[in-house]
């Protein structure tokens, strides 16, 4: 590959060998091997002449366009540590993209999340410490320490849930709602990689807030099922009504129970045995529902 | 089902319908586009945007067919390959308003199925430098002004080089220079596209479009070549000294002399040659008299 020298070399040149001009030019279109590629790049960084001569060959157009391409690559950097991350667990450069769209994974939207989680920790924090009794006052609850002051954290954890799944297909927070609605990509899979990665961004404050709270040892884990089911609710009635009126609907289907609990006996129960089994039965209907009307889902878009 | 990608008439509509609530925005619509461009003519609410969305796919008729390539959009799997070979300006494009310029086109090119991303980053590239904007990549939406947001617009609608372009009112916003680069950047599209563009713009229409569609309360007024459509107005358009209440639209020209649309006026008055404007003018004060 390499030929003799058809110029004199540099004084400071360490080699006496330089590529003939088919070499020089194969080199600056690109069509050269990856051996010769290296051999070249290697020579060019100590003979100014051969610098010169492939710059006589390369095609001006073709180097602007890389410019631009390698412009853009570089206005699109990486999408932050989160996604560096997700990144790691090999989740493919275009998801986190998508995911990047999602109103509820921005900064803004959690830490609101996180602002209300404070103030219902707080408050019943301060309910525990500083009401008669230390909280374990409970109405109709004797021998159930500690539960009466987690009902708004129990109407809210839920209800928080749901405003970040929602936040991911409503077309009022999708500044580009239409695009993304005329776009070839599935709007099933859009809608699902959007909701999972919106629930997964809410629930993890939720769960953080559900530690701190004073109440039982297990309500981390109690508030999950419900947090998946109203949201599965909603993803169902996608399927059947419009996004605003499927949202209304899945949080009706939170806030009545919950209510009518607090009213008639006690709004804990809703996250104990049997609201928990409520909620896996609820969880997995509304699956089987999303499942068998996947099409309307896509349809669901369109509205 | 594969659709012949270069049928005679590439778009065709047969008996389309839409209502929203009582108003009828759709009123069996009939029309075909072929390859090239057509411009696409009428007042706010005479239900352009409602055609123009169905045939995006992202709206649904309430009756009426309609083909695209030979797809049927109402068929899930050959909708998803109409929407591979659309570009869609939709008449109100919103923004990721904290993304960049290139961020954003990342996107929609995501959107748009191109997910390995040196081909993302030289179709970004190549529709970033086909308006004017190479040097806008790093840049934040928000800090755009209106004509820049404009041309972001249209480079996102021409990400992955489709063969059915629809551009609901693509000029609206752009300056006069924006306007002619939009018109050279429209003529020079590569692979003969089918390209629907939406205007209140006459001379955009006269301009570029070989073939323009007149709409009218929801229903087709007018199809053919800008000529034809001024040559509606011929003998029906004058120029006077003093202004004729018997016109139907009036206004003052260049030269400080009124200019006439409406039935011919009576001897002794200068006849012009009507443009593509007054055409369309006649045509919706015809509409409005009914």
């Amino acid at each position: 590959m390499m030929q003799p020298l058809f110029g004199a070399p540099e004084p400071s040149s360490r080699t006496y060998w330089h590529p003939g001009a088919d070499v020089l030019s194969g080199y600056a279109e690109g069509a050269v091997d990856e051996i010769g590629r290296w051999s070249v790049e290697t020579h060019l960084q100590s003979c100014s002449a051969c610098r010169a001569a492939v710059s006589a060959h390369v095609d001006r157009a073709r180097l602007a366009r890389n410019r631009a391409v390698v412009l853009a690559m570089t206005a699109t950097p990486d999408v932050g540590v989160l996604s560096r991350a997700a990144s790691r667990c090999g989740i493919p450069d275009h998801v986190l993209r998508l995911m990047a769209a999602t109103p509820s994974l921005r900064r803004s939207w959690l830490l609101a999340v996180v602002g209300v989680l404070t103030v219902v920790t707080g408050e019943a924090v301060l309910a525990r410490d500083l009401w008669p009794g230390g909280g374990r006052v409970v109405a109709g609850g004797a021998g159930r320490p500690g539960l009466t002051e987690l009902a708004p954290f129990l109407l809210v954890g839920p209800l928080l849930a749901l405003a970040g799944v929602a936040a991911a297909f409503l077309p009022v927070l999708d500044p580009s709602y239409r695009l993304a609605v005329a776009a070839p990509i599935s709007g099933v899979r859009l809608l699902l990689i959007r909701s999972l990665s919106a629930l997964l961004g809410a629930l993890m404050p939720v769960v953080c807030a559900a530690v701190v709270m004073p109440g039982p040892s297990w309500l981390p884990v109690a508030v999950l099922l419900p947090s998946l089911a109203v949201c599965a609710i909603a993803l169902a009635a996608l399927t059947t009504v419009g996004p605003t009126t499927a949202v209304i609907a899945a949080g009706a289907a939170w806030v009545a129970p919950l209510v009518w609990l607090g009213v008639t006996r006690f709004p804990a129960e809703v996250i104990q045995g049997d609201g928990q089994i409520l909620s896996a039965l609820v969880l997995i209907v509304a699956t089987l529902v999303m499942y068998l009307r996947r099409d309307r889902l896509e349809m669901g878009l369109v509205r | 089902m594969t659709g012949n990608t270069h049928d005679a008439a590439a778009v065709r509509v047969e008996g389309l319908s839409r209502r929203y609530g009582d108003v009828r925005a759709l009123d069996a619509v009939d029309v075909t586009l072929d390859r090239g461009i057509t411009g696409l003519l009428g007042p706010n609410g005479a239900g352009k945007t409602t055609l123009l969305s169905i045939l995006a796919t992202v709206n649904e008729p309430d009756a009426g067919l309609v083909s695209v390539f030979g797809l049927n959009p109402r068929d899930r799997s050959e909708r998803v390959e109409i929407r591979r070979r659309l570009g869609f300006l939709p008449q109100e494009l919103g923004y990721h308003r904290h993304f960049t310029v290139a961020a954003f086109l990342d996107y929609v090119a995501i959107l748009k199925e191109i997910v390995d991303r040196r081909r993302r980053a030289e179709e970004v590239a190549r529709v970033l430098a086909a308006v004017g904007m190479e040097r806008f990549g790093r840049r934040r939406i928000r800090t755009l002004s209106g004509g820049y947001r404009q041309r972001l617009a249209i480079a996102q609608a021409l990400l992955g080089s489709p063969q059915l372009l629809i551009l609901d009112e693509p000029t609206a916003g752009l300056d006069t220079e924006q306007r002619l680069r939009f018109r050279e950047l429209l003529s020079n599209q590569p692979g003969d596209p089918v390209v629907v563009l939406s205007t209140h713009q006459a001379d955009d229409v006269a301009a570029i479009c070989p073939r323009v569609v007149v709409m009218l309360e929801g229903r087709i007024a007018f199809t053919g070549t800008p000529a034809a459509l001024a040559d509606r107005a011929d003998g029906h358009v004058w120029i006077a000294d003093e202004r004729d209440e018997r016109a139907y639209v009036s206004w003052r020209d260049s030269e400080n002399r009124w200019r006439h649309i409406g039935e011919r006026p009576p001897g002794g008055r200068d006849i012009v040659t009507p443009s593509v404007e007054d055409g369309y003018l006649l045509l919706c004060h015809a509409a409005d008299a009914r």
